[in-house]
C-alpha cells in the first residue's frame, strides 16, 4: 500500500516536472523576452527558463553563498518569531480557555488580532519599533500568536466535561487535572494551529524583509529578483521558500509523532 | 451573561486608558497619536478627498504627509475598504470552488489523492505573496497580479478541510449509503456534500482571514487602491515599505479592517449555521 503510494507520488511530481521541461523548451525562443513594465521595456527575460539555466542559476547562488546566507538570515528570524509567538500564543489560550472571566477580559484583543491582517500591523510596527530586526520578528511573533492562542483555546475548551467532573469526583485538583487532562486532550488543536503559524511565518516574513531591504535575506532576493527582472532567481527563491516551509512543517511533524507517542496511531 | 459584557466593555475601556495615558505621557504623535489625532485621521479619510486649498487656511487638519498625500489622490477610506472587500470576494468566489473541487476529488478518490497530494504539498507550501512579481510578468502591470495570489491563497487553504470532511466525516456515511444502495449523484448530492459541508464551511471562514491577509499584503506592495495602499501611503513599489508613515492613519486602517473582517466572519458563520443545521 505504502508502496503504491510513493510510486503514485513519484510519477507525478516527475510528471510536473518533465511537463515543465517541455513547455520552457517550446516557450524558448516562442515567447516575448522583451517586456513592458510598467515604466520602462526590460530585455532578456526568460519567462519559463529551461532547466539547464535553473541549474545554472542555483549553482551560481549556491557559489556565491548569496542562498545559503540567505536562508540562514531568513530561517532565523522565521524561528524567534515563531518561538516567541507560540509561547505566548499558547499561554494565553490556555488561560483563555481554562479561566472564564480571563476569556472574557481578553475578548475584546483577541477579537482585534484574529481579525487584522497581520501585514497591516507592519506599517506600524515600522514607526514603533524601528526598520531592525524587532519589527519583523514581532511581526511574525504577533501573527504566530494570534493563530496558536484560537487553536490552544479550543482545544481547552474541547476537553469533554465528562473527563473533568470524573476526575474532580477522583479527587483530582485543578493542576492535576489541567496536566493530565487539558493538555494532552488540547495538544492536537495546539499542534495544528502551530502548523498553519509555520506556513504564515513564512509568508509573512516574504513582505518583512522589504523594510530595511539587504542582502542577505530571501524576502529581498525575491524583490531584486523581481526588480531586474532575473525569473531563475525569482523561480529559485519561491522554490527555496516554499522548500523550508516543507521542511519546517516535516520537523514539526515529527516532532509531533515524538510528543504524541503513548497515543495510538490511526491515520 | 451580563458579567461577561461588564468585563468585555472593562477591558475595552482599560485598553483605551491606557493607550491615552501612555499616548499623553510620551508626547510623541508621531510615534503613539492622541486618540484625538486618530479621530481626525478617520475624519480627513472618511471626507470627500481632496479639497484644494482656496486662499483660507483649512481648520480641523490633523496634517501629517500621509494625509494630504492621501487627499491629494482622491483616497478614501470608505473606497478603500470597498476596493479591498472586492478583491478579498472575488478571491472567494474563484477560489473556493477550485479548491473545494481539488478537495473533493483528493477526498473521493485514493487513486487522484495518491497523484495529486504530492503536488498539492508543493504549491501549498508557495507563499502567495512570493508569486506576485512572477505574475507580473506574464500578465503586466494590471488587476491580474494582485488577484491571482488571492485565489490561490484561498484555493490553497479550501482544500484541507474538504478533503478531510469528505475522507474522514463522510466516510462511514458513504459506506452505510453504498451498502443500502445508492450510487451517483444521489450519493453525491444527498449524502457526501451535506456530510462533508460542516468541515468546508469551517475551511471558509479561514479562506476568509487568509484573503483578507493577501489582499492587503498585495496591495501593500504594488496596487495604487485598496487598503494596502492606504497604509503605506502609495508610492513606488520598490521603496513603499521604505517610508515612514504616519501612525493615525495605520491606526485607522487597521481598525477598519479589523472591523471589516470581523463583519465578514460573521455573515459566514450564520450562513454556515444556516447551511448545516440538521448537523445539531
Amino acid at each position: 500500500m505504502q508502496k503504491v503510494k510513493a510510486r503514485r507520488a513519484v510519477v507525478a511530481l516527475l510528471a510536473v516536472a518533465v511537463l515543465y521541461g517541455i513547455a520552457a523548451e517550446i516557450g524558448r525562443g516562442r515567447l516575448p523576452d522583451r517586456i513592458w513594465l510598467g515604466a520602462h521595456y526590460v530585455e532578456n527575460v526568460q519567462l519559463l527558463p529551461t532547466w539547464r539555466s535553473l541549474a545554472e542559476e542555483g549553482a551560481f547562488l549556491v557559489e556565491s553563498e548569496i542562498l545559503v546566507s540567505s536562508i540562514a538570515v531568513s530561517t532565523r528570524r522565521v524561528l524567534i518569531g515563531l518561538v516567541l509567538g507560540s509561547a505566548v500564543g499558547i499561554l494565553l489560550g490556555l488561560l483563555t480557555g481554562w479561566a472564564t472571566r480571563v476569556e472574557y477580559l481578553a475578548d475584546p484583543w483577541v477579537t482585534f488580532f484574529r481579525f487584522t491582517p497581520a501585514l497591516a500591523l507592519l506599517p506600524l510596527y515600522v514607526v514603533w519599533f524601528g526598520y531592525g530586526e524587532t519589527s519583523k520578528v514581532l511581526l511574525i511573533a504577533t501573527n504566530v500568536a494570534a493563530i496558536t492562542l484560537l487553536g490552544a483555546h479550543q482545544g481547552v475548551r474541547g476537553v469533554p466535561r465528562v473527563y473533568l467532573d470524573a476526575a474532580a469526583s477522583l479527587g483530582a485538583g485543578g493542576w492535576l487535572r489541567f496536566r493530565k487532562i487539558v493538555l494532552p486532550t488540547a495538544f492536537p488543536s495546539i499542534f495544528a494551529s502551530v502548523r498553519i503559524a509555520v506556513g504564515l511565518a513564512w509568508v509573512t516574513i516574504v513582505v518583512a524583509e522589504l523594510i530595511d531591504a539587504r542582502m542577505p535575506s530571501l524576502g529581498y532576493l525575491l524583490a531584486l529578483a523581481g526588480a531586474y527582472p532575473r525569473v531563475p532567481t525569482m523561480l529559485i527563491g519561491i522554490a527555496t521558500v516554499g522548500a523550508l516551509v516543507l521542511v519546517f512543517d516535516m520537523l514539526a511533524l515529527l516532532l509531533h509523532a515524538r510528543v504524541t507517542r503513548w497515543m495510538r496511531r490511526t491515520a | 451573561m451580563s458579567g461577561r459584557f461588564v468585563l468585555w466593555f472593562v477591558s475595552l475601556a482599560a485598553l483605551i486608558a491606557a493607550y491615552t495615558l501612555v499616548a499623553s505621557r510620551v508626547s510623541r504623535p508621531d510615534v503613539l497619536p492622541s486618540a484625538q489625532d486618530i479621530a481626525e485621521a478617520f475624519g480627513a479619510l472618511v471626507g470627500r478627498g481632496y479639497q484644494p486649498p482656496a486662499g483660507e487656511e483649512h481648520h480641523h487638519h490633523h496634517s501629517s504627509d500621509q494625509v494630504e498625500i492621501l487627499q491629494q489622490q482622491g483616497v478614501t477610506l470608505q473606497a478603500s475598504l470597498a476596493v479591498s472587500t472586492a478583491r478579498v470576494l472575488f478571491g472567494l468566489v474563484v477560489g473556493l470552488p477550485l479548491g473545494i473541487l481539488m478537495g473533493l476529488l483528493m477526498g473521493w478518490s485514493r487513486r487522484a489523492d495518491d497523484y495529486l497530494h504530492p503536488i498539492y504539498v508543493l504549491l501549498r507550501s508557495v507563499p502567495p505573496l512570493a508569486l506576485i512579481t512572477y505574475v507580473m510578468l506574464w500578465l503586466g502591470h494590471s488587476e491580474a497580479h494582485r488577484l491571482i495570489p488571492i485565489v490561490y491563497a484561498v484555493a490553497v487553504t479550501a482544500v484541507i478541510p474538504t478533503y478531510h470532511g469528505v475522507r474522514d466525516v463522510a466516510g462511514k456515511y458513504l459506506i452505510a449509503a453504498r451498502s443500502l444502495g445508492a450510487r451517483g449523484w444521489l450519493l453525491l448530492n444527498k449524502v457526501l456534500l451535506p456530510a462533508a459541508a460542516p468541515a468546508v464551511l469551517g475551511g471558509l471562514r479561514y479562506s476568509l482571514a487568509i484573503a483578507w491577509m493577501t489582499a492587503v499584503g498585495a496591495e501593500m506592495l504594488m496596487a495604487e487602491n485598496g487598503m494596502g495602499n492606504l497604509l503605506v501611503g502609495g508610492g513606488m513599489w520598490s521603496s513603499r515599505l521604505q517610508t515612514r508613515s504616519d501612525p493615525a492613519v495605520i491606526i485607522v486602517g487597521i481598525l477598519a479592517l479589523a472591523v471589516a473582517g470581523w463583519a465578514m466572519d460573521a455573515v459566514a458563520r450564520i450562513f454556515s449555521a444556516r447551511l448545516t443545521r440538521w448537523a445539531r
